[in-house]
C-alpha cells in the first residue's frame, strides 16, 4: 500500500460519515501545508490561520474527492488557492490607519501581530520539540538514524530503503518504527512534564 | 501487542501497511485517543526533522479544524460514528454529469447506428419473406427436414408462420419483381448449372433490372432449374418447391 493509498482509507472514512479521520489526515498534513503556506505569506500565525480554511475548504469538498489524485496533492492545491485568495483579498482590503500607535494596548498589539509570529508558550514548545528530536535522532544507533532520516527527510519508500540499506523491507519497518519509538518516548516527557514548564516560564 | 500495533501505526503513517489492516487500524484510530496522540507525534518528529522553519510544532491547527469540522455536516450516512447524517452527501457536479453522459453517447453512437440498420435489415426481409402460408404439404415436409439443412430462409425459418392459414397472396409484387427472397436448399446431387438458354436471358436482361431483382432472377432460375422452369417463372417459383425438393435432397 501507498501513502496515497493509505490516505484514501482516511479519505474514504470521511466520505462515508467519519469526522475523526479527517481529524487524521489533518494532524499527519498540517506542518506541511502551512510550511507551503509560508511560502506565500511571512506571517506563521497567518499561515496557520489560512491552513486551518484550506482544510475547511478540503472537508467540505471531499464528497467530490474521488481519488484521481493524491489527498495530499489535492489538499495543496486547495492550501496554494487559498493562499493566493488571502493575499489578494488582503490587498484589497483598506488599512485602518485609526489605531491609536499612542495607546500602549493598541500599539502592543500591533507590535505584536507584527513582529510575534507566534506565541512565547508555542515557540518556546516548537523550540523545544524541535531539540528533544534532534538529540534523541543523534543518540540512535546508526541502522535507526539512517532508516528514519532516509524516510522523513528524503521521502523515500520501505523498498527503497531497504534497497540502499541492504536489508529486508520488514527490517526497514522494524528500524523506522524503534526510532520513531525512542523519539516519541523522550517527547512524551517534554508533553507530560515539558509543556508544564512552558507555561511556567510565560 | 501494543509494540505490533505501534509499528503498525508507524507502517501505516507511512503508507505501508496492507490494505486490510489499514482498514482496521483506522477504524481503531477513530476510537483511541492514545493513538492518535502517537500519531500526531509522528507527524511532529516528521517535521521537527524536516526542520520546518515557522513551523510552530503543535496540533493547534488540527485543533482548530476539528473544532470546525464538528459544526460541518457529517457525510454518507455516519454509519461509522454511529452519527446520522444531518444533511445529504452533495451530488456530483452537473458538469460531470454533463460531460459523462456525453461521453456515453458519443461511445454509443456507432451501437445505434449498427442497431438501426440491422432493425432495417430485418425488416426488409421480413418483408420480402411475407408469406402467405405455405400449403399443408409444405408444412409437413419442412417439419421433417433438420434445422440444419432448413436453409431456405422462407417459412421454415419461421416456424410460427407456418402455422399461420392465410390465404395465399401473389408473390409477384406490383413492380413483377418476387417478393419472397429464396436460397436454394443444399443439394448433394452434383452443382445446378442453370441451362444456357435461360443464362443468356438474364444477362441480356440484367442491365434493365436492379441489383436485388437481378439476384432474385437468377436465384429463381437456380432453384426452378431442377424443373426445367421458364425464366418467367423463374421469378415466381414457389418455395414450397425449393423446400420440398431440398427436403427430398436430405439425408
Amino acid at each position: 500500500m501507498t501513502v496515497e493509498e493509505s490516505d484514501l482509507v482516511l479519505v474514504k472514512r470521511v466520505q462515508r460519515g467519519d469526522k475523526s479521520a479527517f481529524d487524521l489526515l489533518v494532524r499527519k498534513y498540517q506542518h506541511k501545508v502551512v510550511k507551503l503556506v509560508l511560502r506565500y505569506v511571512r506571517n506563521p500565525a497567518e499561515a496557520e490561520d489560512i491552513a486551518q480554511e484550506a482544510f475547511i475548504k478540503a472537508y467540505r469538498a471531499l464528497p467530490q474527492f474521488r481519488g484521481d489524485s493524491a489527498f495530499y496533492t489535492w489538499m495543496y492545491r486547495i492550501a496554494i488557492n487559498t493562499a493566493k485568495n488571502s493575499l489578494a483579498s488582503r490587498d484589497r482590503s483598506p488599512i485602518k490607519y485609526d489605531l491609536d500607535l499612542n495607546d500602549p494596548e493598541e500599539s502592543h498589539g500591533v507590535q505584536t501581530k507584527l513582529q510575534d509570529p507566534d506565541t512565547p508558550e508555542g515557540m518556546a514548545l516548537t523550540e523545544e520539540i524541535r531539540q528533544v528530536v534532534n538529540s534523541a535522532i543523534d543518540a540512535l544507533p546508526e541502522e535507526l538514524k539512517t532508516a528514519i532520516v532516509l524516510r522523513e527527510l528524503d521521502g523515500l519508500s520501505y523498498e527503497e530503503i531497504a534497497a540502499a540499506m541492504e536489508c529486508p523491507v520488514g527490517t526497514v519497518r522494524s528500524r523506522i518504527f524503534r526510532a520513531r519509538e525512542a523519539i516519541d518516548k523522550r517527547l512524551r516527557e517534554v508533553f507530560e512534564g515539558g509543556l508544564g514548564r512552558t507555561e511556567e516560564m510565560v | 501487542m501494543t509494540q505490533e500495533r505501534d509499528s503498525q501505526l508507524s507502517a501505516m503513517f507511512d503508507g505501508e501497511l496492507p490494505g486490510a489492516e489499514c482498514e482496521l487500524l483506522a477504524r481503531r484510530l477513530t476510537r483511541d485517543e492514545a493513538l492518535r496522540a502517537q500519531w500526531s507525534r509522528f507527524s511532529m518528529i516528521g517535521a521537527a526533522l524536516r526542520a520546518e522553519r515557522g513551523v510552530a510544532l503543535h496540533d493547534r491547527v488540527a485543533q482548530r479544524v476539528q473544532a470546525s469540522v464538528a459544526k460541518e455536516a457529517t457525510y454518507g450516512d455516519g454509519a461509522d460514528t454511529g452519527a446520522t447524517s444531518s444533511q445529504p452527501v452533495p451530488a456530483a457536479p452537473d458538469s460531470f454529469k454533463t460531460a459523462s453522459n456525453a461521453r456515453w453517447a458519443r461511445l454509443m453512437r456507432p451501437v445505434a447506428g449498427a442497431s438501426i440498420a440491422a432493425g432495417v435489415a430485418a425488416l426488409s426481409i421480413l418483408w420480402m419473406r411475407t408469406d402467405p402460408g405455405p400449403d399443408p404439404m409444405l408444412a409437413s415436409t419442412v417439419a421433417e427436414t433438420p434445422a440444419s439443412e432448413s436453409i431456405v430462409l422462407t417459412p421454415d425459418a419461421a416456424p410460427s408462420m407456418l402455422a399461420s392459414s392465410a390465404p395465399p397472396v401473389s408473390r409477384i409484387s406490383s413492380n413483377g419483381e418476387p417478393d419472397v427472397y429464396v436460397t436454394p436448399a443444399p443439394s448433394s446431387s452434383p452443382g445446378i448449372a442453370p441451362p444456357a438458354r435461360l443464362a443468356n436471358y438474364v444477362v441480356a436482361h440484367s442491365e434493365y433490372s436492379g441489383p436485388l431483382s437481378r439476384r432474385m432472377a437468377l436465384l429463381g432460375l437456380v432453384a426452378a432449374d431442377s424443373e426445367n422452369v421458364t425464366p418467367e417463372q423463374a421469378g415466381s417459383v414457389q418455395p414450397t418447391d425449393n423446400a420440398t425438393a431440398g427436403a427430398a435432397d436430405a439425408p
